[in-house]
């Protein structure tokens, strides 16, 4: 069994939470011209990287809050964990 | 007759009474018990993002609002669980709590909301009470990491639950999930139950 370490709640077991995607992302800002290519990356292309991944993590079976995770993908060995508004 | 003041429990069609599973060889006196929480009054309370509150100064009928997993703020009538940052659940037996809640938290800072009836309320108790619940749900309920007054939410063979541990001397334990799930996972405890034997009250 996996185990996460939520920053609110410490360990808990993978069963809890839900993967939430890509966490460096970035939305095109609000009221600039975004072009079709901006606007498709941002909502459908992602990379697929083997080794570290900042994820977004949601502990939905626990304190229901989002928050972001260091994890390799080849290993699912996860480095760090961080609430949203700190660094990971 | 119909009544529409007449209020069905989450599990008035599910819970039972007497004595069920492998119970023949035990004394009463040690029988898990299991009986459905009825007519608690249940408040979820949210501080809104934008406010500036600090939940460190509240008081709900001279309680702490819980600061951080997994503190309880309790009396004899009412517990206030942490269940998440800035995020209480008001379970309380105390008929005058809305009230209590209302003049404790402002409704600007504050979403309040009554959720009495949206959930299902099972309390087991018996030493065998946390052998059920480590049957379904991987929370580590060892007494170095949960201990009384501690609670947790957690998953229970899939439904997301939250347990409150509130004796340690009978172990008792409340459990609390949507009431829509009530059933399925009275019937989960239930079953993980039958092996010990209970007295369904």
């Amino acid at each position: 069994m996996l185990e996460i370490k939520c920053p609110h709640c410490g360990k808990r077991s993978q069963n809890e939470f839900a993967y939430g995607g890509d966490a460096t992302i970035k939305r095109p800002k609000l009221g600039e011209e975004v072009s079709t290519k901006d606007w498709d990356d941002f909502v459908y292309f992602r990379d697929n990287p083997r080794g570290k991944h900042q994820e977004f993590w949601h502990h939905v079976s626990g304190c229901r809050q989002w928050f972001k995770a260091l994890r390799d993908t080849a290993t699912h060995e996860i480095f760090n964990t961080a609430k949203l508004e700190e660094d990971l | 007759m119909s009544d529409s003041n007449i209020v069905l429990s989450a599990l008035h069609n599910d819970h039972k009474i007497g004595n069920f599973g492998n119970y023949h060889d035990i004394e009463s006196k040690d029988l898990l018990k299991i009986k459905e929480l009825k007519n608690l009054s249940i408040f979820q309370i949210a501080k809104f993002k934008s406010s500036n509150v600090k939940t460190e100064t509240i008081k709900i009928d001279n309680l702490d609002f819980p600061q951080s997993y997994p503190n309880v703020s309790f009396n004899n009538e009412t517990r206030i669980l942490w269940t998440g940052p800035d995020i209480c659940l008001v379970v309380s037996s105390d008929k005058n709590i809305k009230s209590k809640i209302v003049n404790s938290v402002n409704e600007e800072d504050f979403a309040t909301t009554d959720i009495s009836h949206s959930r299902a309320g099972i309390e087991i108790c018996g030493k065998h009470a946390i052998d059920i619940l480590k049957k379904g749900s991987p929370l580590n309920l060892n007494g170095s990491e949960f201990k009384k007054n501690n609670c947790a939410n957690s998953s229970y063979n899939g439904i997301s639950f939250t347990v409150d541990f509130v004796d340690d001397v009978n172990p008792t334990f409340r459990l609390f999930c949507l009431r829509s799930f009530g059933g399925s996972f009275y019937h989960s405890i239930t079953d993980a139950a039958l092996e010990y034997g209970y007295a369904g009250e």
